[in-house]
């Protein structure tokens, strides 16, 4: 009879592994960090028109003077898109007109931003709900501004 | 073929060898073996939150300006939702489906004088009770006794036409009082810390213009209050049992005629049978009138806080939905503030309480710096509010040294369940284990300790993670953490009552309430993208004086994102 017999041995290296599990300090868990915030941006059609989504870019567009990231819907507003007349550029006319083309944009990308005074009570409304749906969905990354504007960053 | 069978051979005489060693120690060590594998397997609980819950605590907005962090605010309400701003209180008759009502200080005192629901929605009738603790003992007041003296005070004081009204007692059902009378009478409440030498009072006074003043009788030079304070005059002295056959009514020779003294309990004698024991009716829609507390600023005597109504009851409903739903106070709690009440973190959880029904408890010495133990001395609560500083003195000066070698063994052991994410339950190990660090305590139904602390306060009384560890181990209660600060009604931020984990260094706050918000301002652009976020602390939210504020502290977003100070 004695204690240090091979099977005893065994038998006691399993329990102290069996307590060492028991017991072994458990890393917390960490996840992984997020994408890093998108900085609110001020800009103006000159510095907007390189967010039209190519080159694999992200694709903004503005409404009434804010910027929309509308990255996710890049199959409608990227390159190849029916909107994509949209990308990097303000689309309040046509939005309001419920027209694609070319010629509901300001050619002119210094000139003072589109003031929509023409526009009637159902083009009002059309752009309004417009603006709704984007807000609901999209994410607002800032604001635009006309070339020259004293809000307008340094260059 | 041959090898194979001779190896098997092998193998099996090995076997029966080792086998044929088989002795009592043997059955011994299996035994053991078997037992304790039983008991890891029965042991093992799921961990009281998901760690995942842990792993990343409060959501940050996808969008920031330049200059700041991301926004945090916690899980309940993430970016996009509108923060919590309200008890959504459903009056009797409103149809189901209607939102409720924010609610206002009247709702919570109705709540409280209601009693307790039943399951069904009905009034069972049971009211919490009120225990003020003096000493070893404790005298416990009835709730409709309560709405007497409230309706007797607040009438006379709307009969003087008080506006506003300084409240400058110990923690005391007269205090609870003032503040209720005041939302019911419509005069703002200003709530002053007691012990003030009578120069600095006097100033508060005049600052925040009281025409009335509640105090304890005998704490003050009145000739010196009144000298500073031409518009002061009605004083409502509070007269202890001791010294209740004193003559109080008397005023210095310069202001008779102008400023008239009353004694609370001879008012409340006089007027009872006119004032009825039932809350006052009021109407909703009206607002209810502001309450003011003092913050202690190291520079000068402090600074008002001007908190309204609407401040107040967001903190409180963020401070109620912060605990899950079956850790909140309920009519069976008896919830014990060793914390001032003229701070808003343990006024908010106190009221917390009372509209949850449960019962409360005051204590006349509670504040920033108490001894735990003398404290708690006198009633067996389930829930404590206290401050950091306390709870880090306690600590130091009698936890630490009684921890001798069986209590470091149990307070291991138990270490080990708090890290796999669970509550240890009571056994004989944590029974010996807190014998030495609580021995002057009597907290045997302790489930929950509530430790804020204030922005400014001394870093030294910051808890650490291992603190905290160990006074859940030694209390066997859970513990919240808040971190309050000037401006912001009951906490900033607050961590998870299930967050265990015992980190390295010092203890984190947790999340932002759901009634907060939380932006780093002044935050460098130089740093790489996998920099924590640090910067100064601006909170804004409905609990906040006029929405948002901006504090002198840096802070900083760790990986769970939870506020660290830096």
């Amino acid at each position: 009879m004695s204690v240090a017999s091979p099977i005893n041995l065994i038998l006691l290296s399993l329990f102290v592994v069996l307590v060492y599990y028991h017991f072994r300090p458990k890393q917390a868990i960490s996840l992984p960090r997020g994408p890093p915030p998108v900085v609110f941006r001020t800009y103006t059609p000159k510095t907007l028109i390189e967010f039209n989504g190519e080159n694999d870019r992200p694709v903004y567009l503005a409404v009434r003077g804010r910027v929309f990231d509308v990255s996710p819907g890049r199959n409608f507003y990227g390159p190849g898109g029916p909107y994509e007349n949209f990308a990097g550029r303000d689309a309040s006319r046509g939005l309001a007109h419920q027209s694609f083309d070319v010629e509901m944009l300001t050619d002119d990308l210094s000139a003072p931003l589109d003031g929509l005074k023409d526009l009637d009570a159902d083009q009002l409304e059309n752009l309004q709900s417009w603006e709704d749906r984007f807000s609901e969905k999209y994410l607002v990354v800032g604001k635009l501004v006309a070339e020259g504007d004293p809000e307008a960053p340094k260059s | 073929m041959a090898d194979q069978a001779s190896l098997i051979e092998q193998v099996d005489a090995a076997l029966s060898n080792v086998l044929a060693d088989w002795n009592i120690y043997s059955t011994l060590f299996a035994g053991l073996l078997g037992a304790f594998a039983l008991y890891s397997l029965f042991s093992s609980r799921d961990p009281d939150v998901h760690p995942f819950l842990l792993a990343r605590q409060s959501t940050a907005s996808p969008i920031r300006n330049s200059g700041e962090s991301a926004t945090y605010r916690c899980l309940e309400t993430p970016y996009g939702f509108p923060l919590r701003s309200g008890l959504n209180v459903k009056d009797p008759g409103t149809p189901k489906y209607t939102a409720g009502r924010r609610g206002d200080l009247r709702d919570i005192w109705k709540a409280a004088v209601r009693g307790s629901l039943n399951p069904d929605g009905s009034a069972s009738g049971k009211q919490g009770k009120i225990f003020t603790v003096l000493g070893k003992n404790s005298i416990e007041h009835s709730l409709s006794q309560l709405t007497q003296e409230m309706n007797v005070v607040g009438k006379e004081l709307q009969k003087s036409d008080a506006k506003t009204v300084a409240v400058c007692l110990t923690d005391s059902v007269e205090l609870l009082a003032s503040i209720f009378a005041g939302s019911f009478y419509g005069y703002k409440t200003v709530i002053v810390p007691h012990n003030l030498p009578a120069e600095t009072l006097s100033a508060h006074l005049l600052a925040c213009k009281a025409d009335a003043l509640i105090a304890e009788a005998g704490s003050l030079d009145l000739s010196i209050v009144a000298k500073g304070n031409k518009q002061l005059d009605l004083v409502i002295w509070v007269a202890k049992y001791g010294n209740r056959h004193m003559d109080w009514h008397e005023v210095p020779e310069e202001v008779k005629g102008t400023l008239n003294a009353l004694v609370w309990h001879e008012l409340v004698e006089e007027h009872k049978d006119l004032a009825g024991m039932d809350v006052p009716e009021y109407d909703p829609t009206t607002p209810a009138p502001a309450v003011n507390t003092v913050w202690p600023s190291s520079s000068t005597s402090g600074r008002f806080i001007d908190f309204q109504s609407e401040n107040l009851i967001a903190a409180l409903a963020a401070l109620g939905s912060a605990l899950p739903r079956n850790q909140r106070f309920t009519p069976s709690d008896l919830v014990l503030s060793i914390d001032s009440l003229s701070r808003s973190y343990p006024l908010l959880q106190i009221m917390n309480a009372l509209y949850s029904n449960a019962s409360i408890a005051l204590n006349s010495v509670a504040g920033e710096n108490v001894d735990f133990a003398l404290a708690t001395l006198g009633i067996s609560p389930t829930v404590i509010i206290a401050s950091s500083q306390t709870m880090a003195d306690y600590h130091e000066r009698v936890m630490k040294p009684h921890t001798g070698p069986i209590s470091s063994l149990g307070r291991w052991v138990q270490a080990r369940t708090l890290d796999g994410g669970n509550m240890p339950s009571k056994n004989i190990l944590s029974q010996i284990s807190r014998v030495g660090p609580t021995a002057e305590l009597s907290l045997n139904d302790l489930r929950l300790l509530c430790i804020s602390h204030r922005v400014d306060a001394d870093p030294s009384v910051r808890l650490t993670s291992e603190q905290l560890t160990e006074l859940r181990i030694f209390t066997d209660a859970r513990i919240v953490y808040a971190l309050t600060g000037p401006g912001i009604a009951g906490a900033i931020s607050q961590t998870n009552i299930f967050d265990y984990r015992c980190l390295s260094g010092l203890a984190h706050f947790g999340a932002p309430l759901s009634c907060t918000e939380i932006t780093l301002t002044n935050v460098s652009e130089n740093g790489g993208s996998d920099d924590l976020p640090e910067g100064q602390l601006t909170v804004a939210g409905p609990a906040v004086v006029d929405g948002k504020t901006t504090l002198p502290t840096r802070v900083r977003i760790s990986n769970d994102n939870t506020v660290e100070l830096i």
